[in-house]
């Protein structure tokens, strides 16, 4: 067979050929952006993610979506202008998900029994899905950035709160009143992780009393889209093809 | 010759893969803290704990024990470390073999960081609960914002049972008792399964179609708009609607279900009640400190004055956790660590009672093994070649006064 032949003889076969590198690419896409997004969400969302005691309603609201539209927005430009595929997002966090409940699950409490009732991962999902759902009915990356990144902001909070709730409920713990998470993290003993290196309730926002959480959302929503836009651009240099030389085919 | 060669190299190649591949089958639990790496001047200078004591030596699963003691924050913190404004009460232990049932500063509850002052003696207490088996080395600790993690003595404590049995009882303020050690996980379990789930059948849904090579055809082609049907779109507005009803219903029922919760807790707790300890009537003068390599022990020259009313004899030198005794004088009941007591490693060139209103200058020698074993001898290689520690004098009936020495140490090597 010369290189200027078909590697297929059918119509059939060529379709079988495209579906088996389908599933080769999205294998391959699922482990490889699981690495990537995993390193990058640990180093920066770490801690926030780790524990249930840094699971508060300003930083970890705020700092959590900001550090984690990177990726989906990269993945989602590179599905969509390449292939019109709205899934980038939900690829991202199915992959993270997956690899750091592996993580929680093997190290955190296999290795170092830490019950993983304390130190399970934010859920993002609900977020991901607006955001490839707003990316395929605007199909526009402004549209996607703006209202898609808004939303990312806003809805991690909502989407965390149901399993994150009965950990906030208050008790009294030897003549102090802390939450159910704080006493986790008193409890659970973390020798390279002290108490004052939580980063927690700190900030300005105190004339809004109690409603915190919503005003972090929106101030994390709008980071959210300046992130997007930025990683999005990331996502379309990485997709370019102008490196690979034409006569290569 | 070649081709042996490579068989050498293929062969080392295979021997390297069988070395590393075995080396997987040892792997020992890793029960050290660091101890001693930590820099030698670190330890000698900051916190320094005595009176302390393990309440027990063996605990089953479930059982408490309490780890007592005191410290002093020393006066002369190295500039190298940051000051202990901020500071946390810990235990060093590898992760929570024990959980901290609680921990008290001069008889206060510290969950939260504190601020220790300069100069001043505390007395803590830190009650643990077995609650995974194994022999664990118990440290006393102390971290310390922008200093790190200040490690004291530890001891081996055995836990015995299974963690299987471990349970961890919480009433709350609402009344309700659980078990933080699987409270909410079913729930936790449930709302990740839920939304992964969704996730999965969101990819799946465009999974089912051809995915990438002919969907890149259609797009290079210019026919991209093709590739999205009137019913991808019904779908996605229906993932859409459905994730923010989801959320909007599961916030409305969460809320319902617990009413009253309350944000996470924290702060600096300051003014910790220190120990008022009796005016001290012994006055020390470092002449000069010497380490002598070789032989492993310090040595220095004190001028002591006694200007009590009873005579007083030099003890115990506490450095970095390690206890120099002399057995004339003073003998541990407390049955402190073996490693960190050198029951006669304190000589006293005259330890003959120092009477009241008398001075004296004596050599005093502090060796055991300990220096070379903590590496405490690497204080030589210290930025601030500085070192203390803590003295004690006892009179005929029996009462201490601590004293504490800080002075340029200079090495010895023949």
């Amino acid at each position: 067979m010369s290189a200027s032949q078909s590697a297929v003889r059918s119509r059939a076969e060529a379709i079988k050929v495209s579906r088996t590198f389908d599933w080769l690419i999205l294998f391959t896409l699922f482990f490889v952006v699981l690495g990537g997004y995993h390193i990058h969400y640990m180093l920066t969302g770490g801690d926030w993610d780790f524990w249930t005691d840094w699971k508060d309603r300003r930083l970890w609201v705020t700092v959590a979506p900001i550090v984690s539209i990177t990726f989906p927005a990269a993945v989602q430009a590179c599905l969509w202008y390449r292939y019109r595929l709205p899934f980038g997002a939900v690829v991202c966090v199915l992959g993270l998900l997956l690899g750091e409940w592996v993580n929680r699950y093997l190290n955190f409490w296999g290795w170092t029994y830490f019950p993983v009732n304390f130190c399970f991962p934010s859920n993002l999902m609900p977020g991901a899905i607006v955001l490839d759902s707003i990316l395929l009915l605007s199909g526009s990356l402004t549209v996607t950035a703006v209202i898609g990144g808004l939303a990312w902001g806003l809805l991690f909070y909502p989407g965390n709160w149901p399993i994150i709730a009965p950990l906030h409920v208050p008790v009294e713990y030897n003549g102090m009143m802390m939450t159910l998470a704080d006493l986790q993290g008193y409890h659970y003993v973390r020798t390279g992780t002290p108490e004052y290196i939580r980063m927690v309730e700190k900030g300005t926002l105190r004339t809004f009393g109690k409603d915190v959480a919503p005003v972090s959302a929106f101030f994390s929503g709008f980071v959210s889209i300046i992130i997007y836009f930025l990683w999005h651009f990331f996502g379309k240099w990485f997709a370019q093809t102008t490196f690979i030389s034409s006569e290569d085919f | 010759m070649k081709i042996l060669k490579d068989k050498v190299a293929k062969l080392s190649f295979v021997a390297l893969l069988i070395t590393m591949t075995a080396a997987m089958f040892y792997a020992p639990t890793a029960s050290a803290h660091g101890e001693k790496s930590q820099a030698a001047f670190m330890r000698m200078r900051t916190i320094h704990w005595f009176d302390l004591n393990w309440s027990k030596d063996e605990v089953p699963v479930n059982d408490t024990m309490t780890l007592t003691g005191k410290f002093y924050v020393f006066k002369g913190w190295p500039e190298t470390v940051d000051k202990p404004e901020v500071s946390f009460l810990n235990v060093g232990i590898p992760g929570p073999v024990f959980i901290r049932a609680g921990s008290w500063i001069g008889g206060q509850l510290v969950p939260r960081s504190v601020s220790l002052e300069l100069g001043e003696t505390y007395e803590f207490k830190v009650l643990l609960k077995a609650r995974r088996p194994g022999d664990w080395h118990v440290h006393a600790m102390m971290n310390v914002q922008g200093g790190g993690p200040i490690i004291g003595p530890g001891k081996w404590v055995t836990v015995t049972g299974s963690m299987g049995s471990f349970v961890n009882p919480v009433t709350t303020l609402t009344g309700e008792t659980i078990d933080l050690e699987h409270y909410n996980l079913s729930n936790t379990y449930f709302w990740h399964g839920l939304w992964y789930a969704i996730g999965l059948i969101w990819v799946a849904y465009w999974a089912r179609k051809p995915l990438f090579i002919p969907r890149s055809i259609a797009v290079e082609s210019g026919k991209a708009n093709t590739l999205v049907t009137p019913l991808d779109k019904k779908v996605t507005l229906a993932f859409a609607v459905g994730t923010i009803a989801i959320i909007a219903v599961s916030m409305g029922a969460t809320n319902e279900k617990f009413p009253i919760t309350t944000p996470l807790q924290a702060g600096l707790l300051r003014g910790m009640k220190t120990i008022e300890l009796p005016v001290a009537t012994v006055a020390v003068k470092v002449e000069d400190a010497t380490y002598r390599v070789p032989g492993r022990a310090m040595q220095m020259t004190l001028t002591i004055t006694n200007n009590g009313d009873s005579p007083v004899r030099l003890g115990e030198f506490n450095t970095a956790g390690v206890r120099f005794l002399d057995p004339a004088v003073s003998e541990d009941e407390s049955g402190y660590p073996d490693d960190l007591l050198a029951e006669e490693g304190l000589t006293v060139s005259d330890n003959s009672p120092i009477a009241p209103g008398q001075s004296r200058t004596v050599q005093v020698t502090a060796s055991d093994a300990a220096w070379e074993v903590y590496r405490l001898a690497d204080l030589i290689y210290d930025p601030d070649s500085r070192f203390a520690g803590l003295l004690f004098f006892y009179d005929a009936a029996g009462n201490r006064q601590m004293i504490t020495v800080d002075a340029p140490l200079i090495p010895t090597f023949i």
